[in-house]
Parts: C-alpha cells; sequence; structure tokens
C-alpha cells in the first residue's frame, strides 16, 4: 500500500535538545491522523520538517512513494503539502480572496487580477464545501471562519496533504463541531490531514489514526477503533493522571469579594459593561466565553490593572475601586495574567528574582529601609522552587531558558507563596502539558478547599467545567449568566458563549 | 566509555555556542566598524593599516600618551554610566551631550564664583553643582516625555543644540574672561581643583577613582538595593513590572534624572580636573561616545569602563593620527558611526555568521 506521507527515522537535533529522536510516521491517504503528546514532545517540531521549516539531521520523507528533500515551505508546497500554523498569518486589512490569492495571485499584464482571484477562491470553495465569503474583510470574521481561509489557502495552493497545527485553541464548541465536519469533507474529497494537538476528545471526534509522541519518541501509533482517552493518556505522560484536583467540603461561606454594576474601556473602546458579581470563600467562580468576549479584562480589573469607568468593587467589605495594583496584591489579591511572556514573567531575570517580582516590597525581603534581603530571598525562592516542583532547579537560571509549564510554575509559585485570599488566574493552563496542567488543577482547587477563592477565566469549557463551583458567562463585555456547577451543561453554556439564549438566572 | 566521551562533547555544544557567542560578538563588532571606517582612509589615499599603527601607538605608545588615554576616558566613562541607567530604566538618554555641556557651566559656576571656601568642600559643592545642572537640563526633556508624550529621542537632540550655543553665548560673553589668549570663561577658583593622583607631566586627577567608585556604586544599586531591582525590571519589560504593582512611570523619571546627574557630573570633571575653565569646545561628542559603549557593554557599568578606556584611546590617538598621517581626528566620529550601524545590525549580522550553518 502506498501512503501518502512517509516519514522515516527522522532525528532532528537543536543545541542539546533532541527534539526528535528516530520517529517513523506512516500516514494513510484520505484519513485524518492526529500527532498527539505533551509540550516538547516533538509535535511541532516533526511537522515543521514535514513542512520544510526544519532540515533533519537524519531520516528520510516521502509523500505518495517518492522520497522528497524538502529545503523550505516553498518546497513543500510544491510537493502537495500545506500547514495550517496555531497562530494565523492573515492580513486583517485585506479581503479573503487577497489573502488566500497572496503570493501567486493571478495577474492581468502586471496587474493584480482581483475579479479573477474572487472567482478562483469562490470555485475552490464549493469544491471542497467550506462556506466562506470571499469579499469579506479579515478583520470582520470570526476565528473559525479565519481557519477556514487558512484551510483554503492551502487548497488554492493544490495540497494534498494538509497539516493544521493545534487547530482547536481559539474556537467556541459549535466551531469546533464545524472544524469537525470541515475536516470530514476534505477526507471525502481524498485529502490526507494531519492535526496536531494535546486535546484527546478532539482526537477522539476527529480522526482515524492517532500518533503519540513523548520526550521526542514515537511511543505509538493506534487506530482511534482500538484505543481510549485514558490508554492514550497514559501513552503520553507515561503515568496516570487526574485532572481537576479533589474537592473537598467546606464549612467557608464568607463573602471575598463584589463587583456591583462595574464598565471600564481600554483605549477608549468599552469592553466590559455592567458587570455585577460575588465571590465567596471557598469557592472556584469559572469564567467562560470565547476569546475576547472581556475575560482578560474581567481578571485585569480585579486585580487592580484595568481602572474602572463605574461601578465598585468591593473587597472583604471595603471599596477597594480605587486601589493600586501593589495595595491589592498587598490584602491578597492574587494574579495570574493570560499573557505570562509579556505580563507574568521578566525573561531575562532568573527565577529567583522572578518568584520575588510584586513582592519585593515586602518587610520580610528588605533590610534597612532599602537594601535586599538576599538571604531570605534566596531560602525563600529555594523553598518555592521545591514546593513547586520548578524545574530545573536552579534558582540562577534566567526565566527564558525554562519550558513554559515551569514558567507557569514559576507564577502560580509566587502568587501563591504570597498566601492571597482571592486568586484570579486568567488561562493559567494555556498551552501547557497534561503533568503541568495537573499540578495547577491540584494548586487551584487545594486553595480553594483550605477556604480561598479563585476566580478562573478560561477558554477549555471542560477546565472551566470540572473545576468550577459556579460558572460565569460571559459574551462581549457582558455577563450573560451565572450558573451552579450542577446545572451547566455543554450546550448551554456554548449556547451562552454565543450570544444567544434566554441568560438564564442572572443571579450576581 | 565511548559514550560518555560524546555525551560530554555534546554537553560542552550545549553551553558553548550563544555564551561563546555574546563574549565574542562585541570584539567583532569593533572590527567590522573599524573594517569599515578603513574604507574611508582607504579612499582618502591613506593606508589604513599605518593610520591604525599610529591611533595605537598615540593612545598607548609611552607613559604621557597612556595617561592622556585615561584622562580622555573619565568623561567618556561617566557618559556611558548615563546612558546605561537611561536604559535600565527604559528609556534612552541621547542628551548627554547638552547635560554635560550644562554640568560644565554648573562646575564653572560655582568654582568660580564661591571664595574662600576649604577644597575638599569646594570640590565637593562643584560636583553636586554640574550634578544639579545636567539634571536640570535633562527635567524638561524628561516632564515633556512623562506627561505629554513628546518622543524622547527628538527632543534630546534638539535640546543638545539649546546646550551647544548657549555654552559660546557663556563663554564668548555672559562669563568671559578679560585677558585670556583663547576665548574662555572665568577660572574656577584654585580650591576648586582636582588634586593630582599622579603629578606632572602625567597630570592623573582624582577623577579616575570616582570613575571607579561610581561603576562600583551602580552596579551594587542595580543588584542590592530594592529600588535598582525594580528599576531593572522596568526596563526589562515594562507591562510585567507594571503588573506587578511598581510605578513604571515614576522610574523611567528617576532613571532618566539620575542618567542626566551622571552626565553632568562628566562635564564638571572636565572643568575641574582638565581645563580650569570653559571653553566652546569643552566636548568632543563625549555624550554621544557613551552610547555605544553601553551598548556593546550589555548595560553592564564595570565593562563599561574597560569600553571608555578604548573610546579614550580612540579619541586620543586620533589626534596623533591627525598629526603625523594627516587624517581628521574626526575619523573617531565615523569609526563611532560605523560601530552604532554595526550595532544596530547585531541581528543581522549573527542571522548571516548562522546562515551557513541553517543550510546544512
Amino acid at each position: 500500500m502506498e501512503y501518502a506521507v512517509e516519514m522515516c527515522h527522522i532525528t532532528k537535533r537543536f543545541q542539546s535538545v533532541l527534539a526528535n529522536d528516530d520517529i517513523s510516521l506512516r500516514v494513510k491517504p484520505g484519513t485524518v491522523h492526529a500527532i498527539i503528546g505533551e509540550n516538547g514532545a516533538g509535535k511541532t517540531t516533526l511537522m515543521n520538517v514535514l513542512y520544510g521549516l526544519y532540515k533533519p539531521d537524519a531520516g528520510q520523507i516521502f509523500t505518495f512513494g517518492q522520497e522528497r528533500n524538502l529545503k523550505s515551505a516553498t518546497d513543500a508546497i510544491a510537493c502537495g503539502i500545506g500547514m495550517v500554523h496555531q497562530h494565523f498569518t492573515l492580513l486583517p486589512r485585506l479581503s479573503v480572496a487577497d489573502n488566500v490569492v497572496l503570493g501567486c495571485e493571478p495577474k492581468r499584464g502586471l496587474r493584480y487580477d482581483r475579479s479573477a482571484a474572487i472567482e478562483r477562491v469562490g470555485q475552490v470553495c464549493s469544491k471542497y464545501g467550506m462556506q466562506v465569503e470571499p469579499e469579506r474583510m479579515i478583520s470582520e470574521i470570526s476565528l473559525g471562519m479565519q481557519q477556514r481561509v487558512e484551510i483554503v489557502k492551502t487548497l488554492y495552493r493544490g495540497a494534498n496533504i494538509i497539516i493544521l497545527d493545534e487547530p482547536t485553541a481559539v474556537l467556541t464548541p459549535q466551531e469546533i463541531d464545524e472544524l469537525g465536519k470541515t475536516l470530514e469533507q476534505l477526507k471525502n474529497k481524498g485529502k490526507t490531514i494531519l492535526i496536531i494537538t494535546h486535546k484527546l476528545e478532539e482526537v477522539m471526534a476527529f480522526s482515524d489514526d492517532i500518533t503519540v509522541l513523548r520526550n521526542g519518541r514515537h511511543v505509538v501509533t493506534v487506530s482511534k477503533d482500538e484505543t481510549d482517552i485514558p490508554s492514550l493518556t497514559g501513552y503520553m505522560v507515561g503515568r496516570e493522571v487526574h485532572l481537576g484536583g479533589t474537592k473537598q467540603e467546606h464549612p467557608f461561606t464568607e463573602e471575598l469579594l463584589e463587583l456591583q454594576d462595574v464598565s471600564c474601556s481600554r483605549d477608549g473602546r468599552p469592553v466590559l459593561s455592567h458587570i455585577s458579581l460575588k465571590v465567596n470563600r471557598g469557592e472556584i467562580l469559572g469564567i467562560a466565553g470565547i476569546d475576547g468576549s472581556g475575560q482578560t479584562e474581567l481578571t485585569e480589573l480585579i486585580a487592580g490593572i484595568l481602572p474602572c469607568d463605574s461601578g465598585t468593587v468591593t473587597y472583604q467589605g471595603n471599596d477597594i475601586t480605587r486601589r493600586s495594583i501593589a495595595e491589592r496584591k498587598k490584602d491578597g489579591i492574587g494574579f495570574v495574567p493570560q499573557d505570562r511572556h509579556r505580563h507574568g514573567l521578566i525573561l531575562d531575570f532568573s527565577v529567583e528574582e522572578n518568584l520575588l517580582l510584586g513582592l519585593q516590597r515586602e518587610p520580610r525581603y528588605i533590610q534597612h529601609g532599602f537594601l535586599q534581603n538576599r538571604k531570605e530571598i534566596h531560602a525563600v525562592a529555594k523553598e518555592r522552587i521545591e514546593a513547586y516542583d520548578v524545574r530545573p532547579a536552579d534558582s540562577g537560571a534566567k526565566a527564558s531558558q525554562l519550558s513554559g509549564g515551569n514558567q507557569q510554575k514559576i507564577i502560580i509559585a509566587r502568587e501563591m507563596g504570597n498566601k492571597p485570599q482571592i486568586m484570579v488566574a486568567d488561562q493559567p493552563t494555556r498551552g501547557l502539558d497534561i503533568g503541568a496542567i495537573e499540578a495547577i488543577h491540584h494548586t487551584l482547587v487545594q486553595h480553594r478547599n483550605s477556604g480561598g477563592a479563585v476566580v478562573l477565566a478560561s477558554l477549555e469549557l471542560d477546565e472551566v467545567m470540572i473545576l468550577s463551583d459556579r460558572i460565569a458567562v460571559m459574551y462581549a463585555g457582558r455577563l450573560m449568566g451565572i450558573l451552579p456547577a450542577a446545572q451547566a451543561t455543554r450546550e448551554k453554556i456554548g449556547l451562552m458563549m454565543a450570544g444567544v439564549g434566554d441568560a438564564p438566572e442572572v443571579k450576581p | 566509555m565511548k559514550e560518555m566521551d560524546t555525551k560530554q562533547i555534546k554537553a560542552f555544544r550545549g553551553i558553548g555556542r550563544k555564551q561563546v557567542m555574546d563574549i565574542i560578538m562585541p570584539f567583532f563588532l569593533v572590527f567590522l566598524a573599524f573594517l569599515l571606517s578603513s574604507i574611508w582612509i582607504t579612499f582618502m589615499g591613506k593606508n589604513p593599516l599605518e593610520a591604525f599603527a599610529t591611533l595605537f601607538r598615540g593612545a598607548f605608545g609611552s607613559a604621557t600618551s597612556f595617561a592622556n588615554t585615561i584622562k580622555k576616558s573619565v568623561p567618556i566613562a561617566f557618559c556611558s554610566f548615563a546612558v546605561i541607567v537611561s536604559m535600565k530604566g527604559n528609556a534612552f538618554n541621547i542628551g548627554a551631550e547638552g547635560q554635560l555641556i550644562c554640568g560644565a557651566i554648573g562646575a564653572t559656576l560655582a568654582g568660580a564664583l564661591f571664595r574662600g571656601l576649604p577644597a575638599p568642600l569646594h570640590i565637593f559643592l562643584c560636583i553636586v553643582a554640574s550634578a544639579l545642572f545636567g539634571m536640570l537640563f535633562g527635567l524638561f526633556p524628561t516632564m515633556m516625555h512623562r506627561f505629554r508624550g513628546v518622543d524622547l529621542l527628538v527632543i534630546f537632540l534638539l535640546m543638545n543644540n539649546v546646550a551647544e550655543y548657549f555654552l559660546q553665548y557663556f563663554v564668548l560673553d555672559l562669563f568671559k574672561s578679560q585677558n585670556a589668549l583663547v576665548p574662555s570663561s572665568r577660572a574656577i577658583e584654585k580650591t576648586a581643583e582636582l588634586p593630582y593622583l599622579i603629578g606632572p607631566p602625567y597630570r592623573m586627577t582624582i577623577a579616575i577613582i570616582l570613575v571607579l567608585i561610581c561603576a562600583v556604586v551602580l552596579t551594587w544599586f542595580f543588584n542590592r538595593t530594592v529600588a535598582g531591582y525594580e528599576m531593572r525590571a522596568v526596563g526589562q519589560n515594562r507591562q510585567a513590572a507594571r503588573y506587578a504593582g511598581i510605578p513604571i512611570g515614576r522610574y523611567t523619571t528617576m532613571a532618566l534624572l539620575l542618567s542626566a546627574m551622571l552626565a553632568g557630573i562628566a562635564g564638571g570633571l572636565e572643568v575641574l580636573g582638565n581645563y580650569h575653565c570653559l571653553y566652546t569646545e569643552i566636548s568632543p561628542g563625549f555624550g554621544y561616545d557613551g552610547i555605544p559603549i553601553a551598548l556593546l557593554c550589555n548595560a553592564n557599568p564595570l565593562l563599561a569602563v574597560i569600553g571608555s578606556v578604548a573610546f579614550g584611546a580612540l579619541r586620543n590617538g586620533s589626534l596623533a593620527m591627525q598629526a603625523k598621517v594627516g587624517i581628521s581626528s574626526e575619523i573617531v566620529n565615523v569609526i563611532q558611526g560605523s560601530l552604532i550601524l554595526v550595532i544596530a545590525s547585531n541581528y543581522f549580522i549573527r542571522y548571516l555568521l548562522n546562515w551557513r550553518r541553517r543550510a546544512k
């Protein structure tokens, strides 16, 4: 049998890291093949090798039985390979058709033939049953639609093998279902699809075959029908994992934080309108919503980074609407920002210095009023690194040298170490591997069990559902409603996330 | 055993590459700048090798020339400290030249107008005056930047011109000396002159000790104090510092004002240590010398001292080059410009160096 893709004994090394170690992979034509594994397992590296972005140190690549020597993405495209990256590469101010043809435009003489472009893109779309409007601007269409545009781009260039890198990261549940249908249609037209992901539900829903990588090595390739989620997790991590922590009964009910009719704006654009909610001790309040619905702004507002335009924020009975970031931190509001590289860490600082960030004015870290208490800083850093299992356990290493999961552990260790009453976390597990997610879930639930409160914004609906006691759903800067976890179903929340629904039981 | 060997080799490669590049790169950039400048020297019909050899001999050839090199490096070092401090606070002080001139004016006024003070006190007052004048001159652009969002580079560069023209007015009219052969300001009192560390013919003053003290104090400030930590945080990642509750606007302002003070002291020491009065040509562009040094030494004050000696050598050696080979000493500005050009293309040069390797 002829395989659509055959990668034999691929080895790729980056300095001291062996990203791909003798990996072999065979993909049958006309199937969806998932490549799964934790962060750093080598999935993306392997696919970048296939797409010609990296040259392997050893190994061969065949497509449809022919050996290929891919020196660049251009070579890969010429061989019928297309790739949709995790972060889209579309120009927002151009139309769909302009974006699709960019780089191989139809021309009339020297001029760009826009109407031919629109026509050809339309043809490609109808041939593959892709619903895309060629004349719309990219900035006007949803992320799900943008992803389809990216797929159309590869089809327009004649791709028979399409690689999708983490295709579901930015989509709503409904859009994910749509993507499933699109993949089905492409498969029926004979296209071969490779998807990189770490979300196992989707793997089971979309794919025919599954290859698991771990630490740069090939673990197993199985057919979907012969496996299930627990065993896939086992292959990925090499041990059993338990997400969602262990919730315990507790006596805490006291109200910690209340937002009353809060509105605010960023750069003159309203981002939150008339939000009212309460957070109690001993609960995790999940915030669901599609990307950009105001979840980040809500967390930043509580942390004091984004000022209120109107409304009041009450914390432990005191009005803190006008308090500064530093004051709130001191009063026990911990914050894990969404963008850990830009907002959470200083990448050129050492692990120790990052563990101190925001706490540098705590009396225990100061001597004689203005000097740093190096001994204490050192001791605490060592203790935190141990308690949160930051690896490598080297307080002098630069934060930039650590993996994403360990960088996030630094932030969690820092914020939790400050003994907060309320922990505000914006997508704390984004892009992390399952082992690190497990640890973060455990920490958050532990905080809840011991009488702290957690506000957790996440784009992963499953995460919100397993962790939360109550779920607040946001849409376009508004609070659509708050559901107790027991009443929340994926369908209900999904509709509210899309702005549909009669906003059941808005309880502040 | 064999496996062990390869592992060690791998580990060595692992630490090697980037760190080695970081150390070699500044030297390589300096080399490139000289290469570029030698093109111009060749165009001028001179032999660049001969020119650079003369330059080197002029800078280090004898004890006196070496002493002159060190003397020239004093104001350069303070200017590089000024740029470093501003960089740590996430800003860029390109106005060191203007602040240096104002610092020199401040020292001249304090040196000439205070009379009958004991020498240590008088010197101290003069240095404080130079710092204060430098800071006041930096205050206006800093405030314009902080409260009105005016672009720092533009306003600092324009302010440099203001300072230069005011200096001419000050030296040639306001505070001119009645009986000097060369146009100069009134001389400072004897009590304000910096004492010699090594007397004539070398005339090395205690200014060089101040340079070393300043480098150590700055290193200590950044690495040991809470404020230094916060300032570095602002410089490395402004947003993360803000999210951590650090008042970023205040730190940028503080860094710029401290930076202006250091540049002012650079000018003050020139007056107090070298000239004992003010000339219109007090600075051949020391304020601009600080920029490539700060960039090359990655904002490390201790390394900047070494960088400053190198630039002092350039400034001093170029005079010999002008006299013996007939190349204008302005060539230093060409070398400096080339240096800034290659620093700006740092990543591009690294990319070119890695190109062959990546293609493999």
